[in-house]
């Protein structure tokens, strides 16, 4: 179910309404009934409800066993067993194919003529975020962050909670997963913010990403055709496609559960005006990138093996660069690990992975470097254009590494590359250039228009909540603004079929 | 929610209303014949015309008037696919009281593949929302094999139109007239265009089941609510299989006791129309073409039933107008009076 359709605006408004009319000690099980259906809404067969199974089970059963256990060797054992076994299905389901082609490519290597075929499983919505999610309950009832739940439904709720299925935030228990058990009374306010932020959210993915997503995919998918301008917008466009798309179904979702009064953690803080990459990390999928530092980073850094390499390369490379070196390691894994996470496929690996990881790398060990040149050209570094700069090249950094993100296959991404430094002008004409934005020019001045209003917006929210703002304003304005966000949806969102004049036209007879 | 929160969502809601109805009336579909239809005064016409565009090119209906004084309306668009007749013929019982109903069947022997989305959305989106228009969203939908998922985007119609702001046209802010009551001229009606050549055989290939089943529907729903009805095949260039099953449908009709006149076989007609200078294309009489036809079936109609002559009843001044405007319409794209022309057709 996707998150802009009138199926989920039902859906969600079914669930608001049951929520706060039932006694308050029920509303738990209203979410219950809610996130479970969701689940299972497209995919609803017994192989699906194993794979939640697995997961439920593993994390309930080895989360009482890690609670009883506390603070001894058999916890140790039991959270291992219990990140095993949920971790295992989801390298099955996920990351077979990857497996595979890896064998195939080595076999061709060798000569060998043997290849194996792919497999396609039918996996649950949301199972990256639910696994993760549920090793993280095991592994805070390890620290004592948290007790284990008792009641299994209601850690069945934590596992499933709807909202978060399709693009997240991650959520943890000690915090958001007790809110969800909490009672909650209805608040107009937060229904007001709620509303106002999924209103945002389905303008940044109905009029926006959408509508870039129609320029992007048409130079992507017709590599070559168009000339280097062209393609170097496109590539520029993708990861605004792509943030106001994600950072849009973040809005929905923080929007339902605001007015719920259930209140999750901030996946974004305007990315795009960080001033370097690990800055950028820091703003974008945050819940993510915390995730993997506190439960896999750290835990690396700490491990045995890690230690045991700090001491050697402290003893041959000096205790400045020595110490850098075992968290050099740390980091790549744990940024191929987010390039896994975001698909099974290179693709993924190389441009969410380990592009990310080598510019913050070279931002590591370039900086003093860097630090000394400004030094002593007397460059200003706290000044707007040096900053803009910074932003800038943050950007353009970050476009080239989701080339691969977006392209299907590592030779196609190589062939935008090309085809962005193929400095051949061609034949720029209205006509083209309007065939490669795939829109007339109505669209692209409805697009000009809207990522106006998210720059502005963005510019604003530097300065505190934009909600909060707007809700300070009289009623007239308030309001005003509000319709407009409404009937921009309605009238310039790209969902249904789209009208086809032409085809009207020729049905006159 | 207190009092006045609850004002503020009420008033909110009231004012989102009001807007969005508005909004989709703009960005809806560009007045048809069918959505004209409904603004005929109730129980005002005498007949009732459903069919493709071969109607409401071919039937001049304020001629009609003007000269035996019945009125007719116009159920029909481009391509209208025959299986939502009953339907729009249920819709019209809603408003109208006809004494008869005239069912073009030059499309009976097409297909599912020939009803194209714009064929259909024109006679359903130009509905007015009842049970009546589902149900004919459903019929289509089980008759096309249209994906269940399509459900909603049929319905509600907005999912497709909204996008339709880049071409808004007059007629969707202030509202369209009914010119010509109906009946279609266009400047471009005036045109002659050679016809192919014109062929009509009289073998017989069984309809398609489908189409059998629909024809048969509307012969008992026609049955059970005891309405008078005239079914007529128009002139026109068919293909030959198309031409051999609407001899298979005309069996049928006749089989019920129903009344059947096919302009492609009355050798009268026939005389009259001239293939090289009457059509507009294969499909269409031109203006000249459609002159014939209404002198013709007006007469045939006039005799054949009868009709209340309503030219003396200030209520149906409407007509008049709508005919003098016809005929200065005539005058601007031929330079010539509507009038000399029919008293070159006098013998007709």
């Amino acid at each position: 179910m996707c998150l802009t359709t009138f199926t989920f605006i039902a859906f969600c408004i079914i669930t608001l309404f049951i929520y706060f009319i039932i006694p308050k000690k029920f509303q738990w099980i209203v979410l219950l009934v809610s996130s479970v259906t969701f689940l299972f809404w497209d995919n609803f067969n017994i192989e699906t409800i194993i794979q939640a199974l697995i997961v439920l089970m593993s994390a309930y059963v080895f989360g009482r066993l890690i609670d009883k256990y506390y603070d001894t060797k058999k916890a140790k054992r039991f959270l291992a067993f219990g990140i095993l076994i949920i971790l295992a299905q989801l390298i099955y389901l996920k990351y077979t194919n990857l497996f595979l082609t890896t064998f195939n490519h080595i076999f061709n290597l060798f000569g060998i003529k043997y290849q194996f075929g792919l497999v396609y499983r039918n996996s649950l919505i949301g199972i990256s975020y639910y696994s993760l999610i549920m090793i993280s309950y095991m592994t805070d009832i390890y620290r004592g962050t948290c007790k284990a739940q008792k009641n299994i439904f209601k850690c069945a709720l934590f596992m499933s909670y709807f909202p978060i299925l399709t693009s997240g935030p991650f959520i943890r228990y000690d915090s958001v997963g007790k809110e969800m058990y909490k009672e909650h009374k209805f608040n107009y306010n937060d229904m007001c913010y709620g509303l106002l932020r999924i209103l945002w959210g389905v303008f940044k993915i109905l009029v926006i990403s959408q509508r870039l997503g129609i320029f992007v995919d048409n130079i992507y998918t017709n590599i070559g055709i168009y000339n280097f301008l062209l393609t170097f917008l496109a590539v520029l466009a993708f990861p605004l496609q792509l943030y106001t798309n994600f950072s849009g179904s973040i809005d929905v979702i923080m929007g339902i559960s605001e007015i719920m009064g259930i209140k999750l953690p901030e996946n974004f803080k305007l990315p795009f005006f960080s001033r370097t990459i690990t800055e950028f990390w820091r703003n974008w999928h945050i819940t993510l990138g915390a995730w993997l530092r506190d439960y896999i980073f750290y835990p690396l850094q700490k491990s045995n093996v890690m230690q045991k390499l700090n001491k050697k390369c402290k003893n041959i490379f000096g205790k400045k660069i020595g110490k850098k070196i075992p968290m050099y390691v740390s980091m790549v894994i744990m940024w191929i690990l987010i390039g896994l996470w975001h698909g099974g496929a290179y693709t993924y690996i190389i441009g969410s992975g380990i592009l990310q990881f080598l510019f913050i790398f070279l931002e590591d060990i370039l900086s003093p470097a860097s630090k000394k040149i400004n030094d002593k050209l007397g460059i200003n570094t706290e000044v707007f254009s040096y900053k803009l700069y910074q932003i800038i090249r943050t950007y353009l950094l970050f476009s080239f590494a989701m080339i691969f993100f977006k392209a299907t296959r590592i030779s196609n991404a190589i062939e935008i590359i090309k085809s962005m430094f193929t400095f051949n002008l061609g034949i720029l004409s209205k006509k083209i250039i309007l065939s490669a934005l795939g829109m007339d020019l109505y669209d692209f001045a409805i697009l000009i228009v809207s990522l106006l209003t998210l720059f502005i917006v963005q510019l604003l929210a530097r300065k505190g909540s934009v909600r909060g703002k707007l809700f300070k304003q009289n009623i007239i304005f308030r309001w005003g603004i509000i319709y407009s966000l409404i009937f921009s949806i309605v009238i310039f969102g790209c969902y249904g079929v789209g009208y086809n004049a032409t085809a009207f036209i020729y049905g006159q007879f | 929610m207190n009092k006045k929160e609850i004002i503020k969502v009420i008033v909110f809601l009231f004012i989102l209303f009001v807007i969005m109805f508005f909004l989709f009336k703009i960005l809806w579909l560009n007045p048809t014949a069918i959505s004209l239809f409904y603004e005929e005064p109730k129980n005002s016409l005498d007949i009732v015309f459903t069919g493709a565009s071969t109607t409401y090119r071919s039937f001049n209906t304020v001629l009609a008037y003007n000269l035996y004084g019945y009125t007719s309306g116009i159920l029909s668009s481009s391509a209208q696919p025959f299986i939502l007749t009953e339907y729009l013929i249920k819709e019209s019982e809603k408003y109208q009281n006809p004494s008869l109903y005239v069912i073009d069947i030059g499309r009976v022997g097409n297909g599912p593949e020939a009803d194209e989305e714009g064929n259909i959305r024109t006679n359903t989106d130009s509905m007015k929302f009842s049970k009546n228009r589902t149900d004919a969203i459903n019929a289509i939908m089980e008759y096309k094999n249209i994906d269940s998922k399509q459900y909603a985007n049929l319905n509600f119609s907005f999912l497709m139109y909204h996008n339709k702001w880049k071409s808004i046209s007059k007629e969707n802010i202030v509202g369209a007239k009914n010119y010509y009551k109906g009946y279609s001229f266009l400047d471009k009606s005036a045109v002659i265009k050679p016809i192919e050549k014109y062929t009509w055989i009289d073998d017989e290939i069984e309809l398609q089941e489908k189409n059998e089943e629909i024809l048969n529907s509307l012969i008992n729903y026609i049955k059970d609510n005891n309405l008078n009805v005239l079914f007529i095949v128009p002139k026109k260039i068919y293909m030959e299989d198309e031409n051999k099953r609407i001899n298979s449908a005309i069996k049928i009709i006749q089989d019920n006791n129903m009344n059947v006149v096919n302009f492609n076989t009355i050798e009268e007609f026939n005389d009259i129309i001239d293939i090289n200078t009457n059509f507009y294309d294969n499909d269409h009489l031109n203006v000249y073409g459609a002159t014939k036809y209404t002198l013709y079936l007006a007469k045939y109609l006039n005799e054949n039933y009868e009709f209340k002559d309503h030219r003396n009843d200030a209520n149906y001044s409407s007509w008049s107008k709508e005919y003098e405007r016809f005929k200065s319409s005539f005058k601007k794209i031929t330079n010539k009076e509507f009038d000399e022309l029919l008293l070159e057709y006098k013998n007709i």
